[in-house]
């Protein structure tokens, strides 16, 4: 399929609106809430003719159930990406509130030991795998049906990958199994066990079964790849075990990392079809945070690339002039500008549902300012 | 063979400190609540500590953000900086930003000591950042060399040794994870000696131990060797412990056999076959057994399980030296 240059795409999760948090607990809307709500659909109609609208704007929540208000969620978000004219949508993460908890919940085989501390007063919830990891069933399935059902753009899907889901976990069945003292070796022989194990095992029948539902485009998302960059084998083993054999479109989302320490070894994914990186974090304060491309190139690998066009830390919103140079650059750095989508550089769930849109319209605009300058190659 | 056990770095927040702060995050706790629970907290993790037979007990640290925040917010020069993940974790710290040339507050850090500890000094561990990782981990604006920074922290984590060894403390913990993640070399390498110079001699008689974890060590052994203190620390975890070069017999070796990265528990008889190892190789006059980095990448339970290693494994060493099985 011929695609126009520069197609825009979802990342990852949005903030969830407020009459959405509301409404899941049961509450009823308030002012400000029933502002936003009836300000959005003014503006996409995602709510149009939806189950639960009435009930949801007379203050019957409770009635209504938090399955429904997130399927209001889930539209929201669709149409709010649509809107903005992306290219591949999602659900904005509307029904998951984090990308570890509930992935291990669906599994056998961990236990959750208490809260660790991220930093100051914030903190998450881990688990030991204290057994063989075992699924329990298929997961993101219903959600994903949701999506299909509803989708005007096409669809892409975000999971959370075997080596990020292992990374956040504590590996005990695994390490036991390692004869004496859990010295390195013994570490690293554990943890690619545990690794593999979760692809094969979770992470695999999950995919395979989003697939048998229609789903085509499939982010596999490996935020911990970066922590240790001593492991990017162990990543790319995770990624080939969860995808054997299976065709679908599978892209690779990795962010705030020393992308050229992961390299070459990440090259080793072998269905991994799109690279989707944080680069506009990094492009600022007289720093050319799109060079690092130039590795890709001379690695020769000629994959597309996701290509983060804006920040999604800081409020101030990227004109479109700024995403057309960045585009520019990363063409030029990729020597290709067909294998280039655009997109935010991660998920926009730290920022305002006004700050996202108004980001996200920016590198919808500023796709299209570059998109006038090139002759694609490919037409 | 003397054998000490300890903390080596903050223990977790339990769960009811977890549930409490979040709560005062978003408005639904006092801070005077908090406080209360804090100081509860720090009460029953001396009790833990007296309990497993530690030589020296810390409190635990639990008020601390990070290393560094209670220099960069009291000490002079600093600002508090952005979230910067710590080492290969999951866990962040805020990067203290050097403007000018630091200068020490008599006081402030002792202000921000666990007060059950500094109650009872002679058997207080004050745990403090190392010069060099300090240096280094630092967004350094001050117009200085790192050479010259890691001298005058150096400079002035003595002068806080003094002050507190005045007020009776017994054994201080200098943290470095940075002395094995990035080794220094020529120059830096000579200033870091020069610091702990500095260090042991405003200690008086206290113990004074560098504490490195996160990476292999053994490239490092070359400088630790170098370093006037009293012992030198290990992460076992991440150590080859075969390759361990020889070591000065007058420096006590510490070793981290407790790791939080995991939940498995260690079994002692493991620490036994490494130290009987070790001790085939060099004669160990002093040995130093803790968790290997932070515990608090462990939540509360697991952590305080883990621990129990320790005491085991100081039975079992003693039992060894005793010629028993």
């Amino acid at each position: 399929m011929t695609r126009e240059l520069f197609p825009a795409q979802e990342i990852g999760s949005l903030m969830k609106p407020r009459w959405q948090i509301l409404a899941q607990h049961g509450d009823p809307l308030d002012e400000k809430a029933l502002g936003e709500f009836r300000r959005a659909n003014d503006r996409t109609h995602f709510a149009d003719g939806a189950a639960g609208t009435p009930e949801l704007l007379a203050g019957r929540s409770r009635e209504l159930g938090a399955e429904a208000v997130r399927d209001l969620g889930a539209l929201f978000a669709l149409r709010l990406f649509e809107n903005a004219g992306l290219a591949r949508v999602y659900d904005g993460e509307a029904r998951r509130i984090e990308m570890y908890e509930y992935p291990i919940r669906q599994m056998r085989g961990f236990q959750f030991q208490g809260h660790v501390r991220s930093f100051d007063h914030k903190y998450y919830l881990k688990a030991a795998v204290t057994d063989e990891v075992h699924l329990e069933r298929p997961y993101h399935v219903e959600e994903f049906d949701f999506v299909r059902r509803h989708a005007r753009a096409e669809p892409k899907l975000p999971i959370t990958g075997p080596y990020t889901l292992a990374d956040w976990s504590y590996n005990e069945h695994y390490l036991a199994r390692q004869p004496g003292w859990k010295g390195p070796r013994a570490r690293r022989t554990a943890q690619r066990e545990f690794v593999v194990d979760l692809a094969k095992r979770a992470i695999r029948p999950t995919l395979a079964a989003l697939i048998e539902h229609g789903c085509r485009v499939i982010q596999i998302d490996e935020p911990a790849a970066g922590t240790h960059p001593d492991e990017a084998d162990l990543v790319v083993e995770g990624f080939n075990a969860a995808t054997e054999g299976l065709d679908a479109e599978f892209s690779m989302h990795i962010c705030y990392s020393e992308y050229r320490d992961l390299l070459p070894a990440l090259l080793e994914a072998k269905r991994c079809r799109q690279w989707a990186w944080e680069f506009a974090n990094r492009d600022r304060d007289g720093r050319d945070g799109y060079e690092v491309l130039k590795a890709l190139a001379e690695y020769g690998d000629t994959r597309e690339v996701g290509l983060g066009v804006v920040d999604v830390h800081r409020d101030e919103v990227e004109p479109p002039e700024l995403v057309a140079d960045r585009i520019r650059r990363a063409a030029k750095y990729l020597g290709d500008p067909a294998r280039l989508w655009v997109n935010p550089d991660c998920g926009l769930r730290t920022r305002s549902i006004d700050v996202a849109t108004r980001k996200l319209e920016s590198t919808v605009h500023g796709a299209a300012l570059a998109r006038a300058e090139f002759q694609n190659p490919r037409a | 063979m003397q054998v000490r056990i300890g903390l080596t770095g903050p223990f977790p927040r339990s769960e009811a400190l977890v549930a409490a702060t979040r709560d005062l995050d978003r408005g639904r706790a006092t801070a005077e609540s908090v406080e209360e629970l804090f100081a509860r907290t720090e009460s029953e993790v001396v009790a833990l500590e007296q309990r497993l037979g530690f030589d020296a007990v810390t409190g635990g640290y639990l008020r601390w953000p990070d290393l560094f925040r209670p220099f960069a917010e009291t000490w002079e020069g600093f600002t508090v900086g952005p979230l910067t993940r710590w080492f290969e974790t999951n866990t962040f710290y805020r990067q203290p930003i050097l403007h000018a040339p630091p200068v020490r507050v008599a006081g402030a850090i002792a202000a921000r000591l666990p007060p059950s500890i500094l109650a009872a000094p002679e058997r207080a561990a004050v745990i403090l950042p190392g010069p060099y990782t300090f240096a280094g981990l630092l967004e350094n604006r001050s117009g200085e060399t790192e050479e010259a920074l890691v001298h005058r922290l150096g400079r002035l984590l003595a002068e806080e040794t003094k002050e507190l060894a005045a007020r009776g403390v017994t054994t201080f913990q200098f943290t470095e994870p940075l002395l094995v993640d990035r080794p220094p070399e020529r120059s830096l390498a000579e200033a870091v000696v020069t610091a702990y110079r500095s260090i042991h001699a405003a200690a008086g008689g206290a113990a004074t131990l560098v504490w490195t974890y996160g990476a292999d060590a053994n490239l490092a052994f070359p400088l630790l060797d170098r370093l006037p203190v009293s012992a030198v620390g290990v992460d076992l975890a991440e150590t080859d412990w075969e390759s361990i070069p020889a070591f000065p017999e007058r420096r006590g070796l510490g070793l981290g056999i407790v790791d939080p990265r995991t939940t498995l528990v260690e079994e002692a008889g493991d620490v036994l076959r490494i130290v009987r190892g070790l001790k085939a190789r060099r004669k160990i006059s002093e040995l130093w057994l803790g968790p290997g980095g932070s515990l608090d990448l462990l939540p509360w339970e697991p952590a305080t399980r883990k621990l129990h290693v320790l005491p085991a494994a100081r039975q079992a060493l003693a039992r060894d030296d005793r010629g028993g099985s």
